[in-house]
């Protein structure tokens, strides 16, 4: 199984990286830019699928509400009505994991072919061995120089600002697709997911090899480009103008702006 | 609330992502691959825990309790800590190079980035190190350190030659560790060992050049580069006036001393990982497509070549004619140099573990360290394995 893994997904992926880090005269850095834009352009259409699927269902979060109130005491009939209001719509409630869980292996290939070209310790290199083809531009490459801007990519940011930067485009990717709610229960668990994942990636950020962050921030920037030109910023800018709105409101008695 | 459950499976997949770094795909941690060196009938290696050991194979053989005569171990460590840690610890510390003895000193480098000399006597009783009246050391002497080290020290006259991390090649006075010179950045990082021959200093880099200092002041004499820029992984071995060495294109090169063009190339399947072995105008290779070659030191053409299976990590023995080759699965061939093919295999043996690091031969016995952290005493021509040493703490 795992050789299988390594020869259809990880060696032509690692390859590629290492290619790429001599076609940009050896800078590592720009490689793993260069092949996460790559990759989230291949899985673009995924991406698409997946943001269209879960735009569509939180449009139907009015109508979804509804049937919850209406036979709430039957569950029976409230998944019946939902299905059918899911059909009626032209809507597969899984249809926003399937893309996701499908991209996965992809991300873990990358991850791992960053890892390994960084070869950081002589195991590392020797096992790089393993993984190679005789292509003389992956040759040419190795060892590849591991340092880009202020960063070693084999080493963690002894600086904040990679973990700024991570932490930081991962909250407004998430900003802009968190419906803000008006259960408290929902309120507070989307709160606590805003800014957990956020913080436990830029914690991330300072244990692991800056060049995987580096990987992680270009992904989140090119996330928000994606959701940017589907929804717009979303309910980062909603979000913000309903808690505005409803701090007002609380005060001179308006209760949501139209 | 479908929502949030998905936001639950993007937040443990990728924490599953993350994980995988701790798993076969991520960085694989520095453990080091320390060689054997024998002197005066006690073998001298580095264990996976960190420590430069003694080992006496007599008392190995009698089953003795460690230490026995002759016998003693000393863990290098290092500082850790900083970073999220809060607390400052000690570590153990990678060795990769072989040791090198000289008289009762041995020589170290450390991952961590210092050179270390060991006199087996004041090891033997265990005393603080250093003992400067025993000629111990450690360099850089303050609590800085140059770059990781992983090539083998090499010993020549007074001094101590090793390469570092930091791209530079060090000379240090045997005796007490004082700095004789440090050469200029001949690269990002040097992790190949140094071959001494006469007054010079021969270097190989992985940008691909080829360097002759002076054993004196550490002065470049020569130089030589790829026309394509491909890295050199292999240390050199040089013979005669010629340098032989392994290339990161799968090639092994030949370069005359002084020249700028290589004498020839040798392709093969995978690179040369260690340094080839030269006797008689043949030279041996051991190679990561799983072949020992023989090749043609004057022209590069190949004589012969033996497959063993699995990539060939760690150089070739040489012992008369005959050929000591440890294959990556822990196989051990014994190869008759001069024999026609179909005789040339004289005895093969499996020690069933990974072998990465150097062994060495002495009275007709082969020693091998595994990746397992244990010794092994092979007699190769029996064809059995006469005793297994765990090198964990005693």
């Amino acid at each position: 199984m795992a050789e299988l893994w390594n020869l259809i997904i990880l060696n032509p992926m690692l390859n590629g990286l290492i290619a790429l880090s001599s076609v940009f005269e050896g800078s590592f850095g720009l490689a793993i830019i260069a092949l996460t834009v790559i990759v989230r352009l291949i899985l673009l259409p995924l991406t698409l699928k997946q943001l269209k699927s879960t735009k569509s269902l939180q449009g139907m979060q009015p109508k979804i509400q509804e049937l919850q109130k209406k036979y709430g005491k039957n569950q029976k009939k409230l998944q019946q009505e939902m299905m059918k209001l899911y059909k009626e719509a032209g809507v597969n409630p899984l249809g926003c994991i399937w893309p996701m869980l499908v991209q996965f292996p992809v991300w873990i290939a990358l991850y791992q072919s960053i890892m390994r070209a960084l070869a950081t310790t002589p195991e590392s290199l020797l096992d790089l061995f393993r993984h190679l083809y005789s292509w003389e531009v992956v040759a040419q490459a190795l060892p590849l120089d591991s340092h880009f801007l202020w960063l070693n990519l084999g080493s963690p940011d002894s600086t904040l600002i990679l973990a700024i930067i991570v932490g930081g485009s991962m909250w407004v990717q998430q900003k802009m697709v968190t419906a803000p709610s008006a259960d408290p229960r929902q309120k507070s668990m989307n709160s606590m997911m805003l800014l957990m994942m956020p913080f436990m990636f830029g914690l991330f950020t300072l244990m692991f090899p800056s060049g995987l962050s580096l990987f992680w921030a270009v992904s989140n920037v090119i996330g928000i480009g994606i959701q940017y030109w589907i929804t717009g910023w979303g309910y980062l800018r909603r979000g913000a103008s309903t808690e505005l709105v409803t701090k007002v409101g609380g005060k001179g008695g308006i209760t949501k702006r139209p | 609330m479908k929502q949030v459950k998905i936001l639950f499976l993007i937040a443990f997949s990728l924490l599953g992502l993350v994980l995988a770094s701790c798993v076969p795909g991520g960085t694989q941690p520095a453990q080091g691959w320390s060689g054997i060196t024998l002197n005066d009938g006690i073998l001298y290696l580095g264990s996976m825990e960190g420590k430069i050991m003694a080992v006496n194979p007599s008392a190995r053989s009698q089953n003795l309790s460690f230490p026995a005569d002759g016998e003693w171990e000393y863990p290098i460590t290092a500082p850790s800590g900083g970073g999220l840690s809060c607390s400052q610890t000690s570590t153990s510390v990678a060795i990769y190079g072989t040791p090198a003895v000289d008289g009762d000193l041995v020589f170290t480098g450390g991952y961590n980035g210092k050179v270390y000399a060991l006199n087996t006597s004041a090891r033997s009783q265990n005393l603080d190190f250093p003992q400067m009246r025993d000629n111990e050391w450690f360099y850089p002497k303050t609590n800085e350190v140059i770059g990781a080290i992983v090539g083998s020290p090499v010993v020549s006259e007074d001094a101590i030659y090793v390469t570092s991390s930091n791209g530079k090649v060090y000379s240090l006075d045997k005796h007490f560790g004082d700095k004789k010179w440090e050469s200029d950045v001949l690269a990002k990082k040097l992790w190949s060992t140094p071959y001494i021959e006469g007054n010079k200093v021969y270097i190989s880099t992985f940008d691909g050049h080829l360097y002759a200092l002076s054993a004196e002041d550490g002065s470049i004499t020569w130089s030589f580069a790829t026309e394509s820029g491909i890295g050199f992984v292999s240390s050199p071995a040089v013979c005669e006036g010629t340098i032989f060495e392994g290339s990161f294109d799968d090639n092994l090169y030949a370069v005359k001393i002084g020249e700028s063009e290589p004498l020839w190339n040798f392709t093969s399947g995978n690179c040369f990982w260690a340094a080839p072995v030269v006797s008689n105008s043949t030279v041996y290779a051991g190679c990561l497509d799983g072949k020992l070659y023989a090749i043609d030191a004057d022209n590069g053409t190949e004589l012969w070549s033996f497959d063993v299976g699995s990539p060939i990590v760690v150089s070739p023995l040489l012992v008369d004619d005959l050929l000591v080759v440890v294959s990556d699965k822990g196989m051990v061939y014994l190869l008759k140099t001069d024999a026609v093919e179909d005789n040339r295999l004289l005895k093969e043996l499996s020690i069933g573990v990974s072998v990465q690091a150097s062994p060495c031969v002495l009275d007709g016995m082969v020693y091998v360290r595994g990746q397992d952290n244990c010794l092994y005493a092979l007699d190769i021509e029996r064809g059995v394995v006469i005793w297994k040493f765990p090198l964990t703490t005693h």
